[in-house]
């Protein structure tokens, strides 16, 4: 072989080696685009003048606009399973990894939500006084009476999927005395300078870092939520958009006609919300016995509890659609419980991230955001 | 194989043309002859004629299944598509590619492709194509066209064996869509037409990574078993739920990203994104083939 051919054929692998660091550089551009603009900077704001005028553009209503929500959630469940044909539509399969949520906002009573899988999708369409929930994994089409004038408790129903906007005012609503809030002007978001609310909890024994939130620099929007746990660095839960854009959608989006050889159903809010066989009484008895310890972002709430309790409506649900996915979560998260005993008397604990649970064997539920031995000092607080 | 053909039209390209121009445009149609005869030659062949059929007969062994037992209980569990189908002729075309680009379509692919330079090194035709002069290039770059081209004439007897078996067997009518809206006939015979080119995207980009292997073996069945056999493992490596912050580099996580046309709005991010994948395998499994090909020493 010549000295000729030999660099000959090196300059040829030159050409898939510069393909390879291209595409590579391609994959690595992002953060570096990002990085040569530099941050966004916008006017500067103090917290509370931010406040008001997100609370200004909520009163005089939010925008017309549509976009992607991508919901995050490594709350560190301990051994949460596979569930077998879990889609992306199960509750129980909120709890971890990424979901997609396309939002299409036209105004306060039109709106629609899908969550998309693979192969399906699950949408909420509300139009008015006609609201519709499309399930296409089973081919079902609900129509919910009443949704119009209840949207409050339309969205105290739906806790886990939910806009941007509506995690952002309970966010807003736990910041009191016990909360270090900081602003800062250079936040970039789905493509949008933002603003970013931090908040901090002062009380050591919290097991929230902190908690951030970006409001849209231009019209105040929430754009995105998230919640860092103290031992993690990633976001423990995240909620934000992704893509947006300030237009009113097509209007064909809020219009639903159930496609022939669909089941349709009638439901109202109640039947939605109720669990069968009882379960309103129990939620009820529940309610009744709930205490609180502490405040802000410690307080910890005291149930009477049991794992029969537990276990029963999980089972009885089996039939009905997530009810399934419950039981294994609960399964999931009772086998990982750590025994503990203390003055107070004996127990089990179950630590995730953001949450911590104390069952005790005298027949108390001790739930909060707060560690294990927070919790336990509770239990001796009778 | 496309020996003869091969040097006569290299010849003409080469030979006759004074003004540049015309020299470009005789070269153009040689190249396209030389494609020609090729896709001529692999769609003649038993063994490829074989492969297609059994991938259009698989749609209709799902349609009849269908029929006969009926679709899955929604208590199973199953892949709703496959109620949709006895509800409408026209998801057969998506349940079967859904499948079907799983493993048969790529087996053919990889076939096919790693076959091209290898079958052809191997059976030493491969330096007759080779005696015309700068046509190294050129000629892989036919062989990868031809690849392609099979590539979608498998997809599409997949996608009109299962129009067929889904019109015959099953009404049809319009189509509900997975957001619960509905479109006319023709939208949705379209919208296939639309998944047919993306799937073919999706093996154009694994015949790119067969023709590399190709270039490097002279044994056809190395680099055939090569491309299956990284289908599978990647496919493997795609469902461990720990390795799942790989799934957007993989090929395969792609191949089956085309739901998203039967979505109201149709969804064209994940496709945009897979196709860009698919383009960035070409690239680089391309010029990888490239590299090799044209600095090989070809002895037999």
């Amino acid at each position: 072989m010549s000295e000729q051919t030999r660099r000959g054929r090196a300059v040829r692998w030159g050409v898939p080696i510069a393909t390879v660091a291209l595409v590579a550089g391609a994959i690595g551009a992002g953060p570096v685009i990002a990085a040569v603009q530099g941050d966004p900077v916008l006017p500067e704001r103090t917290a509370a003048q931010l406040l008001a005028d997100a609370v200004r553009a909520t009163e005089s209503g939010v925008k017309p606009m549509s976009g992607t929500v991508m919901q995050t959630a490594s709350l560190g469940l301990p051994g949460l399973p596979e569930v077998a044909g879990m889609g992306g539509t199960s509750p129980a399969a909120l709890l971890a990894g990424s979901h997609e949520l396309k939002v299409w906002y036209g105004g306060e009573d039109r709106f629609r939500f899908a969550l998309p899988g693979r192969m399906s999708e699950t949408d909420l369409i509300v139009n008015g006084d006609q609201a519709w929930l499309w399930e296409s994994e089973t081919n079902k089409a609900t129509r919910i009476k009443g949704a119009g004038q209840a949207g409050q408790d339309h969205d105290r129903a739906m806790p886990m999927a939910t806009t941007p906007q509506q995690v952002a005012d309970e966010a807003l609503k736990r910041a009191d005395a016990g909360t270090a809030v900081s602003v800062s002007n250079t936040e970039k978001v789905a493509g949008r300078p933002a603003y970013q609310l931090v908040l901090t909890p002062r009380d050591g024994s919290s097991l929230v870092k902190e908690v951030k939130l970006a409001l849209d620099g231009e019209t105040f929007v929430p754009l995105r939520v998230q919640v860092y746990a103290k031992s993690a660095a990633e976001p423990a839960f995240e909620i934000g958009f992704t893509s947006v854009t300030f237009t009113p959608p097509a209007p064909d989006n809020f219009t639903f006609t159930p496609p022939a050889g669909a089941k349709v159903e009638e439901k109202t809010l109640a039947d939605l919300g109720s669990r069968p066989e009882g379960g309103q009484e129990r939620a009820e008895a529940l309610k009744g016995g709930l205490t609180t310890v502490g405040e802000g972002w410690t307080t910890v709430a005291v149930l009477p509890f049991s794992t029969q309790d537990l276990k029963g409506p999980a089972q009885r649900q089996g039939d009905r659609p997530g009810g399934q996915d419950a039981a294994v979560v609960t399964d999931a998260l009772l086998k990982s419980a750590r025994q503990v005993s203390g003055a107070w008397g004996s127990g089990k604990v179950i630590q995730t991230k953001l949450v911590s649970a104390l069952l005790t064997d005298d027949g108390r539920l001790l739930v909060g955001a707060v560690t294990p031995e927070k919790l336990t000092e509770a239990a001796g607080r009778r | 194989m496309s020996t003869v053909s091969g040097q006569e039209t290299v010849s003409i390209g080469t030979g006759a043309a004074p003004l540049p121009r015309a020299r470009a445009v005789g070269a153009l149609r040689a190249w396209l002859r030389l494609l020609g005869s090729e896709v001529g030659l692999t769609l003649r062949r038993p063994r490829n004629i074989a492969m297609l059929a059994v991938l259009a007969l698989v749609p209709v062994l799902i349609g009849v299944a269908l029929r006969t037992f009926g679709g899955p209980d929604e208590t199973d569990g199953g892949p709703s598509v496959f109620g949709q189908v006895t509800g409408n002729g026209l998801f057969l075309t998506f349940a079967a590619l859904s499948i079907l680009v799983q493993l048969l379509l790529p087996v053919a692919v990889a076939v096919v492709a790693g076959d091209s330079v290898a079958g052809e090194a191997g059976l030493g035709t491969l330096r007759y194509l080779l005696a015309a002069p700068a046509g190294r290039t050129r000629l892989l770059g036919v062989k990868y066209a031809n690849a392609v081209v099979f590539c979608l004439a498998a997809v599409a007897a997949v996608a009109l064996s299962s129009l067929l078996a889904g019109v015959l067997l099953f009404p049809a009518g319009p189509i509900t869509l997975l957001s619960g809206g509905t479109i006319p006939l023709l939208d949705g015979v379209l919208r296939i037409g639309v998944v047919v080119l993306y799937v073919t995207a999706g093996m154009a980009a694994l015949a790119a990574v067969a023709l590399a292997f190709s270039t490097m073996t002279e044994a056809a069945v190395g680099a055939i078993a090569s491309t299956v056999g990284l289908v599978v493992v990647v496919q493997v490596l795609g469902v461990i739920p720990q390795l799942s912050v790989f799934q957007p580099y993989l090929l395969t996580h792609w191949w089956n990203g085309f739901d998203g046309v039967l979505r109201d709005p149709m969804a064209t991010g994940e496709m945009g994104q897979g196709l860009l994948v698919f383009a960035a395998y070409i690239a680089v499994f391309g010029s990888i083939a490239w590299a090799r090909f044209t600095g090989k020493d070809i002895t037999c």
